[in-house]
C-alpha cells in the first residue's frame, strides 16, 4: 500500500550507497482518496436534504359565554363531509341541504370551493401576481394574504369527517383549503344527521 | 489530482457534519403530502405517532426534559424508577408503550429492545396515559409544539381522538407532518 520514500542516506554513507535519493516526500495517495471517495459517495447518497414539511391546524375554541358567538350568513358556509372510501360529499346552507358528490381532483371539490370564494380566490390570485412580478416583498405578501382570507364574505367551511375516514383525506381537504385560498375553515365534529346523510348516497 | 483530491475531501467533511442520521422508530409511517412548505423546527417538538392500526407513539426532545418528565409520569402511576432507567430513558427516541410495561423495556439492550413488541401508549378513557404525557411535558417545557404525524391510512377517528385529547389539555394549534406534494 502506501509506501513512505525515507530518507535514511546521512551524509557520511553517501559514498556507499550512491543510488540513494537525498529527499523524496512522495507518497501514493491513491488508496486515501479511494477512501475518501467512497465516503463521499456515501454520505452523499445517504443524506437527505428535504425535511419534513408541516401544515399548521388551528382547532376552534369552545367560548366560555354564548354571546362571543359570531353569527355567519348561511349563504356563505358550505359543508364537506368526508365518508368512507375517500367519499366526499358537499352541501350548502343548513335548511333542506342538497348534498352534492363530488372528489379530490382538480375539477371536484376544488373547483367548487374557488367559484364559490371567487372574491377572496381573485384577490389572491392578483396578489400573487404582483409577488413573481417582484412588486412586493415576501412579508408583506404574507400580511395582504392574511388581510384579504379574513375578508367577512369569503366562503366559511366546515369539515366534518366520518370515523371511517381516512387521515389523508382530512389532510387533502385541509390542502384544499390552502390552494382555494380559504382562511376561515375548521375541522368540526359531525351530526347524526350528516352520517344518515351520508349513509344515502 | 490534488485540487480534486482537495475539493472531494471537503466535501466529505461537508457531508459527513450535516448528516443527521434517522432515529430508530418503532413504526414506520407514510405521511400524507401537502402544499405547506412551512419546515418543522428543529427542537421543542413533541411528536405523536399515529400508525394505521390506531396506535400510538410519543416522542419529545430535550434530555432534562425527558427526565423529569418521566419521574414524573412514574409517580402519578406509582411505578419506582430508578437512575439508570431514566438516563436510558433520556435518550430513547419514540415510544410505544404503557409506563408499566416501560419499566421493563428500558433496561434491555438493543436487540432484546427489538423483540418487544410496541403496542402504542394507551389512550383510552380508562387509562389515558397519553393525556398525561401530553399535560407532564407542557408543564416541563411550555414551548413545546406539537406534531401529529400520522399515517396516510389511518382512520379518522383515531386522529380525533388525539385531537380531542390535546385540546383537553387546551392545546388548539398543532402541526400535521407531512411529505411535500409532488408537483404534477
Amino acid at each position: 500500500m502506501g509506501e513512505i520514500n525515507h530518507d535514511q542516506g546521512t551524509a557520511g554513507k553517501k559514498d556507499k550507497k550512491p543510488h540513494q535519493k537525498k529527499l523524496s516526500t512522495h507518497i501514493d495517495m491513491t488508496p486515501m482518496v479511494d477512501l475518501a471517495f467512497l465516503l463521499l459517495t456515501f454520505f452523499m447518497l445517504t443524506t437527505t436534504f428535504s425535511k419534513p414539511k408541516t401544515m399548521e391546524v388551528n382547532m376552534p375554541v369552545d367560548p366560555d359565554d354564548t354571546t362571543q358567538q359570531q353569527k355567519i350568513a348561511e349563504s356563505l358556509t358550505i359543508t364537506v363531509l368526508l365518508g368512507k372510501n375517500d367519499k366526499i360529499v358537499w352541501y350548502t346552507g343548513i335548511e333542506n341541504p342538497t348534498p352534492m358528490i363530488t372528489n379530490l381532483s382538480s375539477t371536484g371539490l376544488r373547483k367548487t370551493l374557488v367559484e364559490k370564494n371567487s372574491k377572496v380566490y381573485n384577490n389572491a390570485v392578483i396578489l400573487r401576481d404582483s409577488l413573481s412580478r417582484g412588486y412586493l416583498k415576501m412579508d408583506e405578501f404574507k400580511k395582504r394574504l392574511g388581510q384579504i382570507k379574513q375578508d367577512k364574505l369569503g366562503l366559511i367551511v366546515l369539515i366534518k369527517a366520518m370515523e371511517d375516514a381516512t387521515y389523508e383525506n382530512l389532510v387533502d381537504v385541509l390542502d384544499e383549503m390552502a390552494v382555494s385560498h380559504i382562511g376561515r375553515y375548521a375541522v368540526v365534529d359531525i351530526t347524526p344527521i350528516e352520517i344518515e346523510m351520508l349513509a344515502k348516497i | 489530482m490534488t485540487p480534486m483530491v482537495d475539493l472531494a475531501f471537503l466535501l466529505v467533511t461537508f457531508f459527513m457534519l450535516t448528516t443527521k442520521f434517522k432515529a430508530d422508530e418503532p413504526v414506520i409511517v407514510d405521511t400524507p403530502s401537502s402544499i405547506s412548505e412551512i419546515k418543522l423546527p428543529d427542537i421543542d417538538i413533541m411528536t405523536i405517532t399515529i400508525a394505521p392500526e390506531g396506535k400510538l407513539y410519543f416522542n419529545i426532545d430535550g434530555k432534562k426534559t425527558r427526565e423529569q418528565v418521566l419521574l414524573k409520569m412514574a409517580d402519578r402511576y406509582n411505578v419506582t424508577i430508578t437512575d439508570e432507567e431514566v438516563k436510558r430513558f433520556s435518550v430513547l427516541t419514540s415510544f410505544g408503550l404503557p409506563i408499566r410495561e416501560l419499566k421493563r423495556f428500558l433496561p434491555l439492550n438493543e436487540e432484546e429492545r427489538k423483540a418487544i413488541p410496541q403496542n402504542g401508549v394507551p389512550y383510552d378513557s380508562l387509562n389515558n396515559e397519553l393525556s398525561d404525557w401530553v399535560r407532564f411535558s407542557r408543564l416541563e417545557n411550555p414551548q413545546f409544539r406539537i406534531a401529529i404525524k400520522g399515517d396516510r391510512q389511518s382512520d379518522y377517528k383515531t386522529v380525533k381522538r388525539v385531537m380531542d385529547i390535546l385540546q383537553a389539555n387546551k392545546v388548539n394549534k398543532f402541526n400535521l407532518i407531512t411529505n411535500l406534494e409532488q408537483t404534477i
